[in-house]
């Protein structure tokens, strides 16, 4: 065989051109890619393990159906090391990646305030689970909750603790961070509003080694219940055993993280006969309990809030991309915020306007360790 | 005063952890030189070695202790042999940064084997703790101390009235010329790195039924238990106690009665004036150099 020059100029041509060609069909994809910033190392690295599950068995499952618009999902993560320069650092090299279509976001507020200003330049979809009310209030578009925010726990709590439980004289412990301040600041505000006092108000920072000076406040307030919003599960851990080592025994409702797995494992009875507002809670909904299912199969462990949320971040991005019949971010918004009466993991979807999806809470009891539903109570206004 | 005794309880409690770990750091410096910024790690290392044994395998308590320190022996030798001696001839600040290295390698490590879920360690103890009057004392915390003093006894006897304790001496004073009398200065700097890996193991293992075992414990009691060397006087026994005591009681106390949110900065903010206005702590000496 003789190569000619025309030849060899052609296949030089090819070589050259042939990466750019690859890279383009690559960009327009076989593939639908969502990226995923989740701490896979740092002290939040369990729930990280449990979003991650989360998020993984959405995926199969909208694959099985057939993907979106016809592709199968992608997932693209990066660790964020439960920090809020590590959160940032993660969605940059995820936003670096053009053809990731949409993200999930972190549970964690203070990480969501963190990466927001980087989303707002993306210009695309992220889905998120913290819970600060502030976060979809700040005219940042591209941020869509998976959970509902405090504002709604906040009312939940003071109402059950008020109304079901009968006490009027508040203790609130919260942490310093930007969920812990928001929840500690809806609760009181919810307190004040349904007619009870605010015996005291302690806030607490991560981290911390020894709760016996919020415990002895907490007990010298002569406060008749204590509500409590902690971000951390070892904190959390750590007060409530020091809490009943002290003799603080008045009812105790708090937020989410004190009905997740890992804060009844580590705190064991201390947190036994405590109430809890819990987005997900198994027994809710039928799409709870089919989630819940799945999830053990898998997860060979107890569901939560963790990975309840990545689950519907996922099915929602699909059911919007697939109803807007495409993925420009634009429409991908519109159809996420045209979505009513979806039947997530975490409760029925109606998203408003500003981007949260969920209005209302599940209250929960620890029976022995046992998580068991009690009520739903979900808010119009 | 129910109120303050308690915090005072609480507060030597928590400084008898920092003050432990500290005296990790204190020998490696006095036998080196250089900080060993992965001693909170040896902490949390010992601590998940008695959950896999205490815990996952469901041997005894007493064996699983003893494991976890056979371990901790091992460990020690390896990190003199790896992260130590081959940069023994090299500036402090090469040493340093390996120590710095190594601490990342162990939290990582420690994480791609075991997970990050954070581990429940039972105590010693079946009763969690004891009323005395108006005080709860917590019976780990109670351990903590009572370890703390015997080990500061025994530190004190092994060093002093031991021969093998005064040839660490004078391997931390001088090595070549303890070198020249005969003294085997690697052999002393070894022990020197099994002995704190072993502290430190002790200190992990006495606070994990309190404070959890995660990855994070180490750095966090460690980044107290550095302070509380400086505080004491870098280098001295009784200081590195004497700090971590004061830091433990001067953080609890100044949550309790000025702000829960600055608890930690209280304990940093005596650091600072350390610098400042003491930079040697408490028992340092001044080291002053010719012109």
């Amino acid at each position: 065989m003789t190569i000619t020059r025309r030849g060899f100029s052609a296949a030089l041509g090819a070589g050259i051109a042939m990466p750019a060609v690859w890279r383009s069909a690559s960009a327009q994809g076989a593939t639908i890619k969502i990226g995923m910033v989740l701490p896979v190392t740092g002290p939040a690295a369990d729930s990280g393990r449990y979003a991650l599950i989360g998020a993984k068995l959405a995926i199969e499952q909208v694959n099985k159906a057939g993907g979106i618009l016809g592709k199968q999902i992608e997932l693209i993560t990066e660790d964020d090391q439960t920090t809020n320069p590590g959160a940032v650092l993660a969605f940059s090299k995820l936003a670096s990646q053009s053809d990731i279509v949409a993200f999930l976001g972190s549970i964690r507020s203070t990480q969501n305030h963190a990466m927001a200003p980087d989303i707002l330049k993306t210009a695309k979809p992220v889905m998120f689970g913290g819970t600060d009310p502030a976060l979809t209030h700040m005219g940042n578009q591209w941020l869509f909750r998976c959970r509902p925010n405090d504002s709604y726990s906040g009312r939940v709590l003071a109402d059950f603790g008020m109304k079901t439980l009968g006490k009027k004289n508040w203790a609130i412990v919260h942490s310093t961070d930007a969920f812990g301040t928001a929840g500690g600041k809806a609760l009181s505000e919810a307190i004040t509003k349904g007619g009870g006092t605010i015996a005291i108000d302690q806030g607490y920072a991560n981290q911390s080694q020894d709760f016996t000076p919020v415990v002895l406040a907490v007990k010298q307030s002569g406060a008749d219940i204590l509500g409590s919003y902690f971000t951390f599960e070892n904190d959390l851990g750590i007060f409530a055993r020091q809490l009943r080592q002290l003799g603080v025994n008045i009812p105790y409702v708090g937020s989410p993280s004190i009905v997740n797995v890992v804060a009844t494992k580590l705190a064991g009875p201390a947190l036994y006969n405590t109430y809890g507002v819990a987005d997900y809670a198994e027994e809710s909904s039928d799409a709870s309990k089919a989630f819940g299912k799945a999830y053990r199969d898998v997860a060979k462990a107890a569901p939560d809030n963790q990975a309840s949320w990545t689950y519907d971040a996922i099915t929602i991005l699909a059911k919007a991309m697939n109803s807007a019949k495409t993925t420009e971010p634009k429409a991908v918004r519109d159809a996420i915020l045209a979505i009513k009466g979806h039947p997530g993991a975490e409760g029925e979807y109606n998203f408003d306007q500003n981007g949260d999806g969920l209005h209302g809470y599940n209250v929960v009891k620890n029976e022995k360790g046992n998580i068991v539903f009690d009520k739903h109570i979900e808010f119009t206004d | 005063m129910d109120i303050a005794l308690q915090l005072l309880f609480t507060g030597i409690g928590i400084g008898a952890v920092y003050a432990l770990v500290a005296l990790g750091f204190v020998l490696i410096f006095r036998a080196t030189n250089v900080v060993n910024f992965a001693q909170g790690e040896f902490s949390m290392v010992a601590a998940f070695l008695m959950v896999v044994c205490a815990v996952d395998l469901e041997l005894p308590y007493w064996l699983s202790f003893l494991i976890a320190l056979g371990g901790m022996a091992l460990l020690g030798m390896i990190f003199n042999l790896g992260v130590y001696y081959p940069l023994r001839h090299r500036s402090f600040l090469p040493v340093i940064i390996s120590t710095i290295g190594a601490s990342i390698f162990l939290a990582n490590a420690t994480l791609a084997l075991y997970g990050p879920q954070p581990q429940v360690l039972p105590g010693w103890f079946e009763t969690p703790g004891i009323q005395v009057g108006p005080v709860y004392l917590d019976s780990q915390y109670l351990l903590i101390i009572a370890v703390t003093i015997v080990l500061v006894a025994f530190q004190y006897w092994f060093f002093e009235h031991t021969l093998i304790g005064k040839k660490l001496q004078a391997t931390s004073q001088d090595k070549e010329m303890a070198s020249l009398l005969g003294i085997p200065v690697a052999r002393m700097i070894m022990i020197t790195f099994i002995y704190s890996a072993l502290i430190g193991g002790i200190a992990g293992i006495l606070v994990a039924p309190v404070l959890f075992v995660s990855i994070q414990m180490g750095s966090s009691i460690a980044l107290k238990a550095f302070a509380a060397t400086i505080i004491g006087g870098f280098g001295d026994v009784a200081g590195a106690i004497i700090g971590g005591l004061a830091l433990g009681i001067i953080e609890t106390f100044g949550a309790a009665y000025i702000s829960v949110p600055y608890k930690d900065g209280f304990a940093f903010l005596v650091l600072v004036l350390f610098l400042i206005f003491r930079p040697q702590g408490i028992f340092g000496e001044r080291v002053a150099e010719k012109a």
